[in-house]
């Protein structure tokens, strides 16, 4: 480990052992896979590629993994030698039995999306706790070493997204845009981003993985990349335009922004992540746009940021999680528009006790690509 | 999460290809008697849901849901708004919209089946407990069975399609690999030319696996980390690159071969020491590296049985220790 991951694993451990001790457990037993490997990276500082693999914490003593593949156990010997790792070609039965070897102590599971079912319901589960509410509260704000993870990665964000923009030009095929900016974040040492795109008119009605569609003139192309640094992911939201931008593409970027920077400007500890969305949505029932903000053409405005890239809490109207300090998000009022087709556009923010800090930097534009 | 190309080419694998493998799987359903049978996919396990419908979930969660007669269903996480594109990339009965799938699930079941049915999940052990929960409930209807026996008995052989694929994505890998320049001098150039290369070649996802050496050049190697492998994934997921010896490019050439593809190439380069900038590519270079090989793993061939092969093929890789 290098020192800045030195240290985020010791915030990380510090802040569990107090939470474990607070809701009296003895051991935690946390489950991960390449999908959900977030909870794991937090108590143990793994990110698994590869089955399933499953992190015992006792207070106190150095943690146990168990680990479906091979190769993953010997990259986590080299890696993590603090871990006590051992490969198990069973993995959910060896958890079992050393949970079973453990007696009398208290133990509590996490996290209910990737637990599996033998060990959840099976003869040991009527004894085992829940503890994934105990892991999202601490992962919900971050730590100064955190936030210093999230903020290189919002930065590299914003480089991504300008080789974005260069990659984005008529006639190339819209994986090809992808494979520009995998290629640079593999060149800056990211391991991992997320990304989603679409390109095209009024008949977008959101993103997907790319697709064979070539680029063509008066595109609107949208994308939400969110590249990862030391396990935290930071997203950014833009549109751009190949060639001059309509009018109505014009108007309805400045509606989009309008909603950003009323979104931005509810971030603030104390209000509600519904306050931030409710912030966004006027914007659009203001000028007309009500129906675009609802589940037909939307998903959320904007949500947690951090180990996982849908992280707590999903910023919509209903959902009242108090925002505290430290917390980081996505805020984007991302949705269909009836004149132009689907749009993007969103930051990532940390909420301070002022209101929020911005972190992503590219400005707020709606970019036009030259066609020749 | 999966971010290359994913699309569905009609002329690589047939619709009727597909309706084939379900075909195979209902008729053992019926044989053991289920009512219904359930796959669960996900970024970390997409193999099975995709050899039957071709569709691979770049994120978040799905069930298939296989009856016995019909066109299998699929209750999808997703927003609504992908469903266009989930029907554009797989062949498929319904899509449901199921955001919370456990719950989803067992609704639909109990609407599908009302009487009381023993209903096949494939890795039963396994299943997140999110989505067992509601199902496995008392007074769900549902009596539910481990049936990854079932599914592993008409998986295999891998028919040509499946062989065609695993043949495209070794190509694909033996380009990326061709596509390092010799100058490369970190690991973060390497990897940056092989993405760049096979995604620009239509690579639906790309996964290297790097063994780093922590001793010396010219000294045993007494031990190695191995990122990035992968198993359960898409048929053209093709990349496995890895830093290691010239005596483990035998390895690595065995598991092409194991995997019955025998495009693998290899490509070795030396080079002296170098550091890596402060604050660049630290993620990944945070050993020098000296000798370099690749060699291509490749998902969906023959030896894929998407139950219980990526255990028995992990074994099989890298012995533990090998001259450096």
């Amino acid at each position: 480990m290098n020192g800045s991951t030195d240290a985020l694993a010791g915030e990380r451990r510090a802040r569990l052992a107090v939470a474990m001790s607070g809701e009296g457990i003895d051991v935690l037993v946390v489950a991960g896979n390449a999908w959900r490997s977030d909870y794991l990276r937090f108590v143990a500082g793994v990110t698994v590629v590869e089955g399933q693999a499953f992190a015992l914490i006792e207070r106190e003593k150095p943690a146990r993994l168990i680990i479906e593949s091979a190769a993953e156990a010997a990259r986590f010997r080299v890696e993590q030698p603090g871990l006590a790792v051992s490969w198990e070609p069973s993995p959910i039965e060896a958890t079992e039995n050393a949970i079973h070897a453990l007696g009398a102590k208290r133990i509590a599971l996490a996290p209910f999306a990737a637990v599996p079912y033998r060990l959840a319901m099976g003869p040991l589960g009527s004894g085992i706790a829940r503890a994934t509410a105990t892991l999202d509260r601490l992962m919900l704000r971050k730590s100064p070493a955190e936030i210093r993870a999230f903020r290189r990665a919002a930065a590299l964000a914003d480089e991504g997204y300008a080789v974005f923009r260069e990659a984005a030009r008529v006639g190339r095929p819209e994986y090809a845009l992808v494979a520009d900016v995998e290629a640079f974040f593999r060149s800056r040492g990211c391991p991992e981003n997320f990304q989603i795109l679409g390109a095209g008119g009024k008949e977008v009605h959101g993103m997907h993985p790319p697709t064979e569609r070539r680029l063509t003139p008066g595109d609107l192309v949208t994308t939400e990349l969110t590249p990862c640094v030391d396990g935290y992911y930071a997203q950014i939201c833009r549109t751009l335009v190949l060639g001059q931008p309509s009018e109505a593409q014009k108007r309805a970027f400045t509606v989009y922004n309008e909603a950003l920077e009323r979104g931005i400007a509810a971030v603030r500890t104390g209000a509600t992540a519904g306050d931030v969305a409710r912030a966004q949505n006027e914007v659009f029932r203001r000028h007309g746009l009500a129906d675009y903000v609802t589940s037909e053409y939307t998903r959320v405005r904007g949500h947690g940021l951090g180990l996982y890239v849908d992280g707590r809490p999903a910023l919509l109207e209903d959902v009242d999680l108090v925002l505290e300090p430290d917390m980081t998000l996505i805020v984007h009022p991302n949705t269909y528009h009836p004149e132009v087709g689907y749009f993007v556009h969103g930051d990532s923010v940390r909420v301070t006790s002022e209101g929020c800090e911005v972190l992503t930097r590219t400005p707020r534009e709606l970019f036009s690509v030259p066609i020749a | 999460m999966r971010r290359g190309l994913i699309s569905w080419s009609r002329e690589e694998v047939p619709a009727l290809v597909l309706e084939r493998r379900v075909a195979r799987l209902q008729n053992r359903m019926r044989d053991v008697g289920l009512g219904a049978m359930l796959v669960y996919t996900s970024f970390a396990r997409p193999s099975a849901v995709a050899w039957l419908t071709h569709f691979v979930p770049y994120w978040n969660e799905a069930l298939l849901v296989i009856f016995p007669t019909e066109t299998p269903v699929l209750l999808a996480a997703f927003s609504k708004r992908v469903h266009d594109w989930i029907r554009s990339v797989s062949h498929l009965g319904e899509v449901r919209s199921a955001p919370d799938l456990g719950r989803a699930a067992a609704a639909f079941l109990k609407e599908r089946s009302p009487e009381p049915a023993r209903i096949g999940v494939m890795e039963l052990d396994a299943l997140p407990w999110s989505v067992a929960e509601a199902m496995a409930k008392p007074g769900s209807g549902a009596e539910l069975v481990d049936a990854t026996g079932v599914f592993a008995s008409v998986r295999q052989p891998a028919d040509e399609s499946e062989v065609l694929l695993a043949r495209r994505a070794a190509e694909i890998a033996a380009r990326a690999l061709d596509a390092v320049p010799a100058t490369a001098r970190r690991t973060s150039e390497v990897l940056s030319a092989l993405d760049a290369s096979a995604r620009l070649d239509g690579a639906e996802e790309v996964l290297t696996a790097q063994i780093r050496r922590r001793s010396p050049p010219g000294r045993a190697l007494r031990r190695r980390a191995v990122g990035r492998v992968q198993g359960r994934l898409g048929a053209r997921d093709a990349l496995f690159f890895q830093e290691r010896s010239a005596a483990i490019l035998g390895a690595g050439g065995e598991m092409v071969r194991r995997n019955g593809f025998a495009s693998g190439r290899e490509k070795r380069f030396c080079r002296p020491r170098s550091p890596a900038p402060a604050g660049q590519a630290r993620l990944l270079d945070r050993r020098d590296l000296h000798r370099k090989s690749a060699a291509f793993h490749l998902r969906g061939g023959p030896a894929d049985a998407a139950t219980g092969a990526t255990r028995r093929r992990s074994r099989v890789p890298v012995p533990a220790t090998q001259p450096g």
